[in-house]
């Protein structure tokens, strides 16, 4: 993926750009750890966890639901700090805590509206009203897992796939 | 056919994987009949026309099992419920009976 990493690859109508050098961080709560998880996160930033289909930003920190009991942890990765691990530390003994950045890649759609071949090639509804600003949905394109969110200022939509079919996907989005 | 997953919302059914009936509980391997009652919890399935309560796991979304309350001839979908909270459901009235 490196040829687009760090690339906006200009569409006719989208900006399509690979998030690059993000910390990705999946969370699993333990059973029955969930209300002490929401006050663990709301000490360290400030909310609670999403406990439906939403995604939160904390000062840069999206936090995306991901499942039951499951969440996606998404920053800008710095240097020297290891995300994944700060996390473990602060839910320890609340939830398993598992560095997926190498295994996610995360395309960002930049409209404020999704475009409509991009509705028609989805399963989901994606109209206004149905897929607001911070709505999040897990679902599959053309075979291809997918998660996608639109993000909670409505300036884009960010679409998270397995990095392996990355580039398979990147042609949908591109089609699309 | 579509399922409205607790969590997702309504998806289309290719979301969707099929298990089957999600009436049949696993026996107590120390009951004095467990033998037969494994046979019959691993083989014997009845072929209902009408509604049934049936396992189906969100494979394409967000990775639960569910509890659908389905017509069979119909399809008519009465009720879904999280497969967790229906195992829960059933532990309560399991302890409260004894």
């Amino acid at each position: 993926m490196s040829d687009i990493a760090n690339g906006l690859v200009a569409e006719k109508d989208l900006a399509i750009s690979e998030q690059a050098d993000l910390a990705v961080t999946h969370v699993t709560a333990r059973r029955g750890a969930k209300a002490a998880l929401d006050d663990a996160s709301r000490t360290a930033f400030g909310t609670t966890l999403p406990s439906g289909p939403r995604v939160v930003n904390a000062g840069g920190l999206m936090i995306v639901w991901a499942g039951p009991d499951q969440w996606l942890f998404i920053e800008q990765a710095k240097g020297g700090v290891d995300s994944s691990n700060a996390l473990g530390k602060t839910f320890q003994g609340l939830a398993s805590v598992v560095d997926v950045s190498d295994s996610r890649t995360i395309f960002r759609v930049a409209t404020s509206r999704a475009p409509e071949k991009l509705v028609r090639r989805m399963g989901i509804d994606f109209d206004e009203g149905a897929f607001n600003p911070g709505d999040v949905a897990i679902t599959h394109v053309s075979h291809l897992g997918a998660m996608v969110w639109r993000l909670p200022d409505g300036s884009g939509y960010d679409f998270a796939c397995a990095r392996t079919y990355s580039r398979d996907f990147l042609d949908w989005l591109r089609k699309a | 056919m579509r399922i409205t997953c607790p969590y997702c919302g309504e998806r289309g059914n290719d979301e969707f994987s099929y298990l089957g009936d999600a009436s049949v509980v696993r026996p107590d391997p120390a009951s004095p009949n467990a033998s037969e009652a494994f046979y019959d919890f691993a083989y014997e399935r009845r072929n209902v026309a009408g509604p049934m309560q049936e396992l189906w796991y969100h494979a394409a979304g967000c990775h639960a099992w569910l509890v659908v309350t389905r017509d069979t001839r119909t399809h008519e979908i009465f009720e879904v419920k999280s497969a967790q909270d229906v195992a829960l459901e059933r532990q309560k009235s399991a302890g409260a009976a004894q």
